[in-house]
């Protein structure tokens, strides 16, 4: 009897809904929620991927392109973008004050992450979701892309100030290497990286001349939150990988990485998934292993330039 | 022009049995790199496929740059020279209509993703002169060798072998030049500087004037005796005889686009810069850092993390069909090497792979895929490299003891 009323409930609530409401209470969407909401006008759906071109050769029916390394960013000093260039973009993409925004990419989302951050960071907040799973999940469900560039008319879209509440500095991260308890640390990179084996990833130009991470911090891999088909875990498997690094949402968290944008992942994850308070430092091991007179901790003791 | 083929008239049983079983082994291989699930796959089996068409295109029109241009100056045949016109106009033709929904507004400072648009600038005028003196010593441009390799040519392979010491070389001169000539040069794209509407009007112009050239200086040749149209002359006229300037062009143009659409544009030099790449930095020749060759547009020499890049696998396709064509239409004639073919492959090949390195590709990837995709580049590599081969050859005919 109660299974009867509750599909005849859910039944009324699409009913009710016209566009499937359900999934918009989350962070996440799937491919197949972005796939049934195409022509809906208040959702507006994103590319942001890495590769050039990719967007070009096939998108999402109707997603806006982002180019990250100019619109996500402050194109000349090391910043996000400005309120203002931000402003421009998403209005000129037709987003309203009430227009649901669904970011994806390649890379396992790891720049639509970024950009969830930054619209975070201004504001945005519940409104921003994750096509969960991005390029990967919606290439491999074989459903339909799209290489036409979208027009909207101007969005009446208003951006706040930034909110630097989502946002750690320098300043933040030493405390916690100085020895400060109150926030935990996490470290997101590979263990290599966060051993000290290797300064950064293979092909990874932007560096730092010292190995090792930020002392007290936890190393959890972005990559294990993700399953092997690219979505995002199941909540309580990811409670309980964070528990084991020391990380249950008892005390403020603030994720690192080399420039930012795969810490964003791991941002999204515990604080817009799992809900805890936490702070992305997006100058990460590229601004701290290159600060002078802060301590590090190089385990595998590898000394710039090798030999 | 070409010798006439001595076994035209008729088909040989065993090469067409062995042409087939390549050409299925192909279609096979494209299907097997098709079923990997997700784009990755879909866009490996269409790069094959791609070079494939283009291997059959190449062979059968004889669409080589530099006996094209010769065939015109010596003998006065200008159906080489069109179909290169053809090409280069229908690629742009198509190149429009992708860019018309991927950038529908070209003044927005952006540029078309991946399209060719190098930098302008003396090196590259150098690069391609020196490219085209390669291409005159060697008897082929380095698209036209690969195909050739399909034929049997004694040359070819000792060409390719120069080039990627060719390309070793240009690493090493690279970091100067580029912080000599190219860092600041501007990689200029007609649509941004005059619309698309513009670009395409004045481009199709331009070729067409030079295809008027063409006519003028050729001399009319005889009137090819038309056969009936029976089964046998149909498939003559598919197989064996070399493809009409039209028909070539055009389908090199189609390819072009189709490429571009789906996974990059035509290029043939970026698999083999690779490898001599990763070969050359494995073996400790390469300077630590290639100053901002990672960042330009162009056939990108990467350094290599799998065995076939879909450029690899483009440019294997093409060598495969171009064999499988020549063996059906009786022109895969290997032969054993002398010593002037070794010498002119391997040093016109080290001269074209300097070249192709420093101007990002050759006369596919910077002069084809740059004119169709509106870069002052490719204008420009075609004019110097046109240069290179004229000078050569004038020089080449002084030093040559009078008969």
């Amino acid at each position: 009897m109660k299974a009867i009323t509750g599909i005849a409930g859910l039944g009324f609530a699409l009913a009710l809904g016209g566009f499937a409401a359900a999934a918009e209470g989350g962070p996440l969407v799937s491919a197949d929620w972005v796939a049934d909401n195409l022509k809906n006008p208040k959702v507006k759906v994103f590319e942001v991927s890495v590769d050039p071109g990719v967007y070009e050769r096939g998108h999402v029916p109707g997603a806006t392109n982002i180019r990250w390394h100019t619109e996500l960013v402050d194109p000349v000093k090391r910043d996000i973008a400005s309120a203002e260039n931000l402003q421009k973009l998403l209005s000129a993409a037709g987003v309203d004050k009430d227009t649901t925004i669904v970011l994806y990419g390649d890379n396992n989302n790891w720049f639509a992450a970024w950009g969830a951050w930054v619209l975070e960071a201004y504001g945005l907040g519940d409104r921003v979701k994750l096509l969960d799973g991005g390029r990967k999940v919606w290439e491999a469900k074989g459903l339909p892309l799209d290489t036409a560039t979208p027009e909207a008319a101007k969005g009446s879209i208003e951006i706040g100030q930034l909110n630097t509440k989502v946002r750690a500095r320098l300043g933040d991260v030493l405390k916690v290497a100085e020895g400060d308890k109150s926030v935990t640390l996490l470290d997101i990179r590979s263990p290599d990286e966060f051993s000290g084996k290797i300064f950064a990833p293979e092909g990874s130009k932007e560096t730092a001349v010292r190995a090792g991470h930020v002392p007290n911090a936890k190393n959890v891999p972005w990559s294990k939150a993700v399953s092997a088909d690219g979505t995002i875990k199941p909540t309580e498997e990811l409670k309980k990988l964070y528990a084991e690094a020391g990380v249950d949402g008892s005390k403020p968290v603030i994720v690192y990485c080399r420039i930012g944008e795969r810490s964003s992942h791991t941002w999204f994850v515990l604080a817009k998934v799992l809900g805890y308070d936490v702070r992305n430092y997006d100058g990460s091991w590229t601004e701290y292993g290159n600060a002078v007179g802060v301590p590090v901790a190089n385990v595998a003791g590898t000394v710039w330039q090798g030999k | 022009m070409t010798p006439p083929s001595l076994d035209a008239d008729h088909f040989s049983p065993t090469r067409i049995a062995l042409a087939a079983v390549v050409l299925a082994g192909v279609a096979a291989w494209a299907y097997v790199l098709g079923q990997t699930p997700g784009a990755v796959g879909a866009r490996q089996s269409f790069a094959l496929l791609a070079g494939a068409a283009f291997g059959i295109a190449l062979q059968r029109g004889r669409f080589c740059f530099l006996c094209n241009l010769r065939d015109l100056l010596r003998e006065g045949d200008p159906r080489g020279v069109l179909a290169i016109l053809v090409a280069l106009a229908a690629g742009a033709v198509g190149y429009a209509a992708v860019f018309g929904a991927w950038l529908p507004n070209p003044f927005g400072g952006r540029l078309p993703p991946t399209a060719h648009v190098g930098p302008v600038g003396p090196a590259l005028g150098l690069a391609a002169f020196v490219f085209g003196v390669g291409m005159a010593v060697s008897g082929s441009c380095l698209s036209a060798h690969l195909y050739r390799l399909g034929e049997g040519s004694p040359t070819s392979p000792f060409a390719l072998a120069g080039a990627v010491g060719g390309f070793v070389i240009g690493f090493l001169t690279w970091n100067p030049i580029y912080l000599a000539s190219v860092a600041e040069a501007p990689a200029v794209w007609l649509p941004a500087l005059i619309g698309y509407p513009g670009w395409l009007a004045l481009t199709l112009l331009v070729l067409g004037l030079l295809a008027a050239l063409a006519l003028a200086r050729g001399r009319p040749g005889a009137a090819e005796p038309r056969e009936p149209l029976t089964l046998r002359s149909a498939a003559r006229a598919v197989f064996v005889e070399r493809w009409p300037f039209l028909p070539s062009g055009l389908l090199v143009g189609a390819i072009a686009t189709l490429a571009y659409l789906r996974v990059a544009p035509l290029g043939v030099t970026a698999e083999l810069g690779s490898a001599a790449r990763t070969a050359a930095g494995l073996a400790g020749l390469l300077p630590a850092t290639l100053h901002g060759l990672d960042g330009l547009r162009g056939c990108a020499t990467a350094v290599k993390e799998t065995l076939l890049s879909e450029n690899g696998l483009f440019v294997v396709g093409l060598v495969l069909t171009s064999f499988a064509a020549a063996l059906v239409a009786g022109r895969f004639r290997p032969a054993v090497p002398t010593g002037a073919q070794v010498a002119r492959g391997l040093i016109g090949g080290l001269l074209m792979g300097w070249g192709a390195m420093t101007a990002l590709g050759c006369t596919v990837g910077v002069l084809l895929s740059g004119v169709h995709a509106g870069a002052v580049s490719g204008w420009a590599f075609l004019v110097f490299v046109t240069l290179g081969v004229v000078v050569t050859d004038a020089v080449g005919a002084r030093l040559r003891p009078a008969a």
